[in-house]
């Protein structure tokens, strides 16, 4: 189980009502939510009627809202004013929705559709439609509170590409939801590095593609004082003996680093470290393995990660 | 779907990829310029092509115009000592609207955005530093947007502009003219309260 990135700031109203309404709030008779189905009178609208328009019955009152704590990872216009967000939620996973003039008017979402935004995001949903309607995120924390710059936004970028890349929709994470909320805690201005090196080596682990990283993958000699060797096109570290051609060394530090980050939070690992501590060149090595490892599953190459490459030879 | 004869289908399809215009709209706008005279369709066509074949970018500003310098920065009533430095060419509309401005702008054509690859290396920054440099300029405001993307870009700015000893700034953010406290939202509230001034 999961146990080291519980950031204690979950909010005290946190909120996970599931409903299944009998059109009420935002039942039926409003925008995409009428598809093929006959507007019901009026003063009917809030009470179910057994048989009523029998095609389409369940599907129009089969209305389920939440509120539930989501971090916004990515958004994108549709048409000229609704915006499509990308949510991970605590307790549904990857969601996909759609804001309706949350591109135009921003009275509605405000800066709460920025990305890596914590919020409360109320929406409704319906058997057999993907993407959810949005109706409201309150915001919890948001990375425009604190003071920005390009490398800030470069990790906040890399868990965006990450988490929308490697996650399944509708797939539960709590362990990941935990640890995305964790690190972005310790992502500020000038100290990107430790946060980013933690995300990247626990989100393989937690998806089940890091191999134990004490032993070398071939021959299992304990790797431990010694370091290892790692290449684009195999999992784990391998020993000097087994060692293929064009593979990166793992210095004994960066694996000692790495279980160190495995046995402590992120707030005790960094609070151990001293954030002082960690420029761009400290554990680079860990941090081109797990990256490695993300883009060789995800079978892609992470554009952030080119980007903190970048900003990391600056 | 009804078909249409080839011309009338390639003009639908065509307008078809304007923003906000659907099929219908296309179609409405096809008939139209069908129906209208030749003098009127010749002007619509001639002016398409005038757009791509005549605008350019200002070699100042980096504002897209159709004589270089643009307007702007031509203008012997600007003043050409405080530059405002835009996302787009479209931000310079909004600018305007406000009738409070009258130094010129500096257009970036974009923020940086590590998620879409977009690094400090492509955003037009170098005529920018160029008049900076120069001693041409007093001051600097960055009007960027307020977002994630848009507020690193103005910190990457203001931090290649520190060393050339020009005053910096960056646009004030808040509740809007006109709206209701009631429906800021925190992070909003949070700067509105911090860009407080007083009356």
């Amino acid at each position: 189980m999961f146990m080291h990135v519980d950031d204690g700031r979950r909010p005290a109203n946190r909120v996970s009502r599931k409903s299944t309404c009998v059109g009420q709030e935002n039942g039926f008779g409003q925008g995409n939510w009428q598809r093929g189905v006959r507007a019901a009178p009026r003063a009917v609208r809030n009470v179910a009627i057994p048989g009523w328009d029998c095609l389409d019955a369940g599907y129009a009152l089969n209305v389920t809202t939440h509120r539930i704590e989501s971090i916004v990872l990515k958004s994108w216009p549709l048409h000229e004013a609704d915006l499509v967000v990308s949510l991970l939620t605590r307790e549904a996973g990857k969601i996909k929705g759609i804001a309706k003039s949350g591109l135009k008017s921003r009275r509605r979402f405000g800066g709460a559709l920025e990305p890596m935004t914590y919020v409360l995001a109320s929406y409704a949903e319906k058997p057999r439609q993907e993407l959810v309607r949005l109706d409201s995120c309150e915001i919890v924390a948001s990375p425009l509170s604190e003071e920005m710059d390009y490398g800030r936004a470069a990790a906040l970028a890399f868990y965006t590409e990450v988490l929308e890349e490697a996650l399944p929709d509708r797939d539960p994470q709590d362990a990941i939801f935990r640890l995305t909320l964790a690190v972005l805690a310790h992502t500020r201005k000038g100290h990107i590095w430790m946060p980013v090196t933690y995300f990247s080596l626990w989100i393989p682990r937690l998806l089940g593609w890091l191999p134990e990283l004490g032993r070398c993958t071939v021959c299992e000699e304990p790797l431990t004082g010694r370091g290892g060797y790692f290449h684009a096109e195999m999992d784990g570290l391998v020993c000097e003996t087994h060692r293929p051609a064009g593979a990166r060394m793992l210095t004994a530090e960066s694996l000692a680093l790495a279980q160190t980050m495995f046995r402590q939070p992120v707030a005790k690992f960094a609070a151990s470290e001293g954030e002082a501590a960690w420029p761009a060149a400290r554990a680079a090595d860990l941090r081109r393995f797990t990256t490695q490892s993300l883009e060789r599953h995800l079978e892609r190459r992470l554009r952030s990660v080119e980007a903190l490459r970048r900003l990391a030879k600056a | 779907m009804a078909r249409f004869a080839e011309p009338m289908a390639r003009l639908i399809e065509e307008l078809r990829k304007l923003p906000g215009i659907g099929t219908k709209s296309a179609q409405r706008m096809a008939f139209h310029i069908l129906r209208a005279s030749e003098a009127d369709a010749e002007a619509l066509a001639d002016a398409v092509r005038d757009l791509k074949a005549k605008l350019r970018l200002c070699s100042v500003c980096n504002n897209i115009t159709d004589v270089d310098p643009c307007i702007y920065c031509a203008s012997p009533t600007r003043n050409q000592r405080l530059v405002c430095v835009v996302e787009e060419p479209t931000s310079i509309a909004s600018v305007e609207k406000s009738r409070g401005y009258n130094g010129v702008y500096h257009v970036l054509h974009g923020t940086l955005s590590p998620l879409h690859g977009v690094g400090p290396e492509h955003l037009r920054t170098g005529n920018l530093l160029v008049r900076v440099e120069r001693g041409e300029v007093d001051e600097v405001i960055l009007a960027t947007s307020p977002t994630v993307e848009g507020e690193a870009t103005a910190a990457y700015l203001a931090d290649l502009l520190r060393p050339l000893k020009v005053r910096a700034t960056r646009i004030a953010t808040g509740v809007p003219a006109g709206s209701d406290i009631e429906y800021a939202d925190e992070v909003t509230m949070t700067r509105a309260i911090e860009g407080r001034r007083e009356v």
